[in-house]
């Protein structure tokens, strides 16, 4: 019994912990290819995939590019202003 | 310049003029400088310097610096602050590496720059921040915008964003060869 409970609490705990998202914002600087480069290089997107997201930075402003706990959204963050996009990180909720 | 190329050993090459030469590599020295208080030893603390932590409380009041080294919380600015001092240091180091990395591979070169694919990355974004930093200093904000282009000052600087803009693409398409 407490072990069924116990990996409930795990489980909930996941659930409640799982929601941010990483966000890419349009700049005028950075070039399109550069930005669909970025996407395909450091998140593996297909050439497919990376060119929709970019198009949908440039056309809407910003596109959801990852989703997952705090942790790994920042690590994401981090490493997009190291290519000098702008990014920000916030609960998929907010 | 002679636009990028692969070489058979996967090398990217690139032949610039010595003017050319000289101007990338005192912007990647200007991106050095004014990022250099940031990614140094501002604090005297040895252990949170050893691991790259002791970053600033807020984002800086140069546009150029808040661009490169933004808030990464989007409307939370206490979250905002606690990343930035735990990770603005070695982001800055990171950018200042980079730069190093530019300067070094065009003081070996004689006319043909030879770059490895790790160089090849820092060179990426060495010129994103250099890209960065100008259109800062120009004032462009947004998709279509000039920004200041009164001066012949402005006038040398947007040939400059614009040339530059050439470079990374040109590298980009050899990358991708």
């Amino acid at each position: 019994m407490a072990k069924t409970l116990e990996n409930t609490r795990l489980h909930e705990q996941t659930l409640l912990d799982s929601p941010w998202i990483t966000l890419v914002w349009n700049d005028p600087v950075n070039l399109m290819s550069y930005v669909s480069y970025v996407f395909r290089s450091y998140f593996g997107f297909s050439r497919e995939e990376a060119d929709r997201l970019m198009l949908q930075v440039h056309n809407d402003g910003r596109a959801v590019v990852a989703t997952g706990s705090r942790e790994e959204m920042e690590r994401h963050v981090e490493a997009m202003h190291d290519f000098g996009l702008w990014a920000t990180l916030q609960k998929a909720d907010a | 310049m002679t636009p990028f190329s692969k070489d058979s050993d996967g090398n990217l090459v690139v032949g610039f003029t010595p003017v050319e030469v000289d101007i990338i590599a005192d912007l990647a020295a200007q991106i050095a400088g004014m990022l250099g208080d940031l990614a140094g030893t501002r604090d005297a603390d040895p252990l949170f310097d050893s691991v790259g932590i002791g970053g600033s409380v807020t984002i800086d009041d140069d546009p150029a610096i808040a661009r490169l080294l933004p808030d990464a919380y989007g409307g939370d600015r206490e979250a905002s602050s606690d990343f930035r001092q735990l990770t603005e240091r070695s982001l800055a180091r990171r950018k200042v590496a980079n730069a190093g990395i530019v300067i070094a591979s065009l003081a070996r070169a004689e006319g043909t720059v030879v770059l490895g694919e790790q160089e090849a990355q820092a060179w990426l974004r060495t010129l994103s921040d250099i890209r960065l930093t100008i259109a800062a200093r120009l004032g462009i904000e947004t998709d279509g915008d000039d920004g200041d282009t009164g001066t012949d000052a402005a006038a040398a600087l947007h040939d400059l964003y614009d040339w530059l803009a050439f470079v990374t693409e040109s590298l980009l398409d050899a990358l991708e060869d």
